[in-house]
């Protein structure tokens, strides 16, 4: 049982991690109505632009905010050079997946000759270890979860409470019409990109803080979570996108302990599965706050 | 000399096999198989382990299940056969309701996961290490080593790729090929003439996932090994690479496109220098797949060959809206 409870407490680190990637995977798939396969390359490229900063003697949290400005800039420039000038061509969506994959390899394989194909990890501190009955975590891990409990509550605080909020809901709820009420479409998707691009950068370097060790491999393992956890909650809603980061962290966790840690993206993927062929449209119905078209 | 030309022969047919199959899925009728690749290793372990012998006989040192040692032609149809098999349960949980986008992750997650799960899983095809020392076929009757053994096998596989490509000319001009482009370019409209669309997507993917683990047993005889490494999820994307630029919809296209893209590629970089870091160039490699599959669905997305417009494509004069409309389901 206590190894339970303790697989219970990683749970709650993963899902931090997750919440973050996963909002705003989720958000990107909510304004710009295309799934950005090469998500889980830009954070693993963010993670080393947080990890050659950390290198270089800098603190790993003030690096967590460098890997965050690349993320941003780096989404940023992958949507307004690549998807937009796609997108606004008028290519379908089975063009868009195929790109994006596309852009997902090549950015991989740009970084391997540049970082190599060892795993690297940081130079942290982890800080001392505090017990809660049988669960067990390090400063680093709960100074994660409240990066992400913070994170979430901005991500509300911009959707519900600001005019850039309201103004990328109404986007993402029906882009034509948005613009014919006089709002900025092209620059509210641009900062869209931004903010979740500055998401997946804190991402992958949490992921990177939270285990070990990380290489350009890890990519297609925090995608599949990814992936999982936002159609999970339901494509497009950053407040599903949570609760399925919470479900399948936990069950990934709780499932490795259970069985073999080989096997923890097998547990996403059957939840992934069974929402396929039970729900489709996630546990959150896709109305409201930026639901996808379609 | 003649080891190196028949194995670029039996790859090219294998490529050219693995081209027509994924055409008829991703080209003629629009569904993005992203996990293409899994259904050609399932075919290749199925004929490596039918014609292995049991894993008791060749000292132990890979395991895996049956090795059932089976005369030449059963190995190579029952990997046909467990091909669209597999295709039966992954195409009811993807094809049935799913959005393309979905249907497309779906598959693709499906594919790192498979790759993962038999890389793991030792006992069932020997984990990572893969399989190895597969007999060819008809090794007893003749010997492997020799070139007249070499080019046949050559032969064979040309044989096959022609016999596939055959099948798949007749199913893209008939009238059973139009209503999988209808389909394809509008599926509402095709489904309000009376066209069941998950029945025909079904029907396709079975059929492509037939012939995918029909190359995997062809690929896998000759190259006599095959490991979880050789079928990971870029693999496919190649294919979707020879389809693009061959021109999606035209068999003629997908035949231009093996031998262009993953032929002409692997050839083109063997000789070229290695320069740079070790792992540069096959990075490099990768990163041309992706341009190449960019450039093309921004410069000539219809592919080199492209597909023949329909005899009446003049007489509707709202095609093009049509076809760039995003399908709705």
């Amino acid at each position: 049982m206590s190894l339970y409870l303790a697989a219970f407490g990683f749970g709650l680190v993963s899902t931090s991690v997750l919440a973050i990637a996963a909002v705003g995977f989720t958000m990107q798939f909510g304004i710009s109505n295309m799934i950005n396969l090469a998500y889980g390359e830009v954070m693993i490229a963010s993670a080393y632009a947080s990890y050659s900063l950390n290198n270089a003697g800098i603190n790993i949290w003030v690096s967590l905010l460098g890997g965050a400005v690349f993320g941003a800039v780096f989404s940023y420039l992958i949507n307004r050079v690549l998807y937009a000038p796609f997108q606004k061509k008028g290519t379908a969506l089975i063009g868009m997946v195929i790109i994006s994959l596309a852009a997902s390899l090549m950015i991989a394989n740009v970084l391997l000759p540049i970082v190599g194909y060892y795993s690297v990890s940081y130079h942290q501190d982890v800080g001392p270890t505090f017990h809660a009955g049988s669960i067990a975590l390090t400063g680093v891990q709960l100074a994660i979860m409240a990066v992400a409990v913070v994170l979430m509550l901005a991500i509300y605080a911009l959707l519900k409470l600001t005019r850039l909020g309201k103004a990328m809901r109404a986007t993402s709820a029906n882009p034509t019409l948005a613009r014919n009420c006089g709002i900025p479409t092209r620059r509210v998707i641009d900062t869209a990109w931004v903010i979740t691009g500055a998401l997946c950068g804190v991402a992958g370097t949490v992921a990177g803080m939270n285990s070990d060790t990380f290489s350009v491999a890890s990519g297609a393992g925090f995608l599949i979570s990814i992936i999982a956890a936002a159609v999970l909650g339901g494509a497009g809603n950053p407040y599903g996108a949570m609760i399925g980061a919470f479900l399948i962290g936990e069950v990934t966790e709780v499932s490795a302990a259970a069985f073999s840690p080989q096997y923890k993206e097998v547990a996403a993927f059957a939840i992934l599965i069974l929402v396929m062929v039970l729900r489709p449209q996630g546990l959150l119905a896709k109305r409201g706050t930026l639901a996808a078209a379609g | 000399m003649t080891y190196y030309l028949t194995t670029l022969g039996v790859y090219a047919g294998v490529d050219i096999i693995a081209c027509l199959a994924l055409n008829l899925q991703f080209g003629v009728s629009g569904i993005v198989n992203f996990s293409f690749i899994v259904f050609q290793a399932a075919g290749a372990y199925t004929a490596a382990v039918l014609s292995l012998p049991p894993d008791s006989g060749n000292g132990g040192f890979q395991t895996y299940v049956f090795g059932a040692q089976l005369p030449f032609p059963i190995p190579w149809i029952v990997a046909a056969v467990v091909g669209g098999l597999l295709s039966v349960p992954v195409g009811l949980v993807v094809l049935r309701h799913l959005r393309v986008d979905y249907q497309a992750i779906a598959m693709l997650v499906l594919s790192v996961i498979a790759n993962l799960v038999i890389t793991n899983a030792r006992p069932f095809l020997n984990g990572a290490a893969g399989l190895s020392l597969v007999p060819q076929p008809l090794s007893e009757q003749f010997n492997p080593y020799t070139p007249g053994y070499l080019w046949g096998y050559v032969a064979v596989t040309f044989v096959c790729a022609a016999l596939v490509f055959f099948v798949a000319q007749r199913v893209v001009k008939s009238p059973y090929g139009r209503t999988l482009r209808a389909m394809r370019e509008h599926e509402l409209a095709a489904t309000a003439l009376g066209k069941n669309p998950v029945v025909l997507k079904m029907t396709v993917f079975i059929v492509g996932g037939v012939i995918a683990g029909l190359s995997g047993a062809i690929l896998v005889g000759f190259i006599t090994i095959w490991a979880p490494s050789t079928w990971l999820y870029p693999e496919t994307l190649i294919l979707f690479a020879a389809v693009i630029v061959g021109g999606r919809g035209n068999n003629w296209g997908a035949l231009f496109g093996a031998a262009l893209v993953p032929v002409g590629f692997e050839e083109a970089t063997r000789y070229l220098p290695q320069f740079g870091p070790p792992g540069l160039v096959p990075a490099l490699q990768w990163v041309a797949i992706g341009l190449l599959i960019i450039g093309f669905l921004w410069f000539r997305p219809r592919g080199v060959v492209p597909e023949q417009p329909g005899r009446f494509a003049a007489a509707v004069p709202d095609r093009a809206r049509l076809a760039e409309e995003p399908s709705v389901s």
